[in-house]
């Protein structure tokens, strides 16, 4: 039995002719999208940032390119100068002077972990992006619990990894 | 939730809503549990101590992502049945892609959650780490999962491939879920299944989040059904269209 499908005014007709292009369109947006997310952003992802102590010593860590260095904002470091926020990372032992023009975002504070992004320079490190690393600790605000004068010293330690 | 079926006369046994008194049960169960957590998130569970209100995006985007993986695992396992059955019966693979079409959803909205939350604490709605491009890549993998669904073919063409695309797919999970293990990550790692004893979460966060879990897990259930049925009409309609062919042609062969 002859099952071939036969030319037809039916409107009926319209609609599988848009189906074979958009799932064809999708696919080919996925690979597309799936290939550039693999060769553009895989290898820096996998390797986020290094740290403090790593700068000139491990391999993708080297002082004369653009870096993320992760480290903690030493307590008191941090200060406003003509605009610029300038603080000192420091980790395991080791400390770098970071200037970023601006005030950072987020929940940027003292005895936080933050990624800054930029180049090693004379005075320090220059960063133009700073993102702040929060812990996986969850911690209550409690009023009772913890007076405000000690409760930025008692984040600190909670912040500290 | 009601389906269009007038331009196609499907067999009256077949059902006119996708609803029954159970999946009216399970949505009225769902939308009390959601009120009760909006209460629980909103109102009643915490600030914490360094990140305030912004916790309570928390409440939304763990459980979004725990569907994902839940309904992504479904689609997997859904899909390995039909491979390996005697039978190869279609309704294992119109709930493998019912589930997948909810987990896409939900990584949309665990994305949207996550980057308003990042761009509050973090300072940057988006950052290429491992987590986040992992998630990415998982997102637009099942988008083409979804995809392929649609090519053209028979529905057992249909569900060959999409469960083979589907038992490779699930791969990813694992990869996104201990990506903020295994290399440097901006996105914390998890604060509860953290493979140790220890919780990071403070009481009522902690309740206030296996509440979410179960919300909106009895969601995706009610979704899943739902859906799962809807995709059950469809194939029917485009199988009478081909039954009506034949039907045709038969007509034509008497002549």
């Amino acid at each position: 039995m002859d099952l071939t499908p036969r030319p037809s005014d039916d409107v009926a007709a319209t609609p599988r002719r848009k189906r074979r292009w958009l799932p064809m369109t999708l696919i080919a947006a996925s690979l597309i999208g799936g290939g550039v997310v693999v060769t553009q952003f895989l290898t820096s992802a996998i390797d986020y940032y290094c740290n403090v102590d790593e700068i000139g010593v491990r391999e993708g860590c080297d002082s004369d390119r653009r870096v993320r260095v992760q480290g903690v904002v030493e307590q008191g470091s941090v200060r406003k100068e003509d605009g610029a926020t300038v603080f000192t990372l420091g980790f395991n032992g080791k400390t770098l002077d970071v200037t970023y023009q601006g005030d950072p975002g987020g929940i940027f504070q003292e005895c936080i972990s933050v990624v800054a992004h930029g180049r090693i320079a004379a005075a320090g490190f220059d960063s133009d992006r700073i993102e702040v690393r929060h812990s996986n600790q969850y911690v209550e605000k409690n009023e009772t619990r913890i007076d405000e004068s000690n409760e930025e010293a008692a984040a600190c330690s909670l912040l500290v990894e | 939730m009601a389906v269009r079926l007038r331009a196609v006369n499907i067999s009256t046994e077949t059902r006119l809503s996708t609803g029954t008194v159970a999946t009216r049960r399970l949505g009225a169960l769902a939308i009390v549990m959601l009120t009760v957590l909006a209460v629980l998130a909103l109102i009643i569970s915490p600030e914490d101590v360094n990140q305030g209100s912004t916790v309570r995006i928390m409440y939304v985007h763990v459980p979004t992502i725990w569907v994902a993986y839940m309904a992504f695992i479904l689609t997997a396992v859904c899909s390995a049945t039909y491979l390996s059955g005697r039978n190869r019966s279609l309704g294992w693979d119109r709930v493998a892609g019912a589930s997948a079409e909810i987990g896409v959803l939900f990584v949309a909205l665990s994305l949207l959650t996550g980057s308003l939350w990042g761009r509050i604490t973090w300072g940057t709605y988006w950052v290429w780490d491992a987590r986040l491009t992992s998630t990415a890549f998982l997102f637009i993998t099942y988008i083409g999962y979804l995809a392929v669904r649609r090519l053209d073919g028979t529905q057992r063409q249909r569900a060959r491939r999409s469960s083979v695309l589907a038992l490779l797919a699930v791969l990813e999970i694992p990869l996104v879920h201990f990506s903020v293990r295994l290399w440097r990550s901006l996105h914390q790692e998890a604060s509860v299944a953290t493979g140790g004893t220890d919780v990071e979460l403070d009481d009522l966060m902690l309740f206030s989040l296996f509440f979410g879990l179960a919300a909106f897990s009895v969601l995706f259930v009610w979704l899943l059904l739902h859906r799962q049925r809807m995709l059950y009409l469809e194939d029917a309609m485009s199988s009478q269209g081909l039954d009506a062919a034949i039907e045709a042609r038969r007509k034509e062969a008497v002549r």
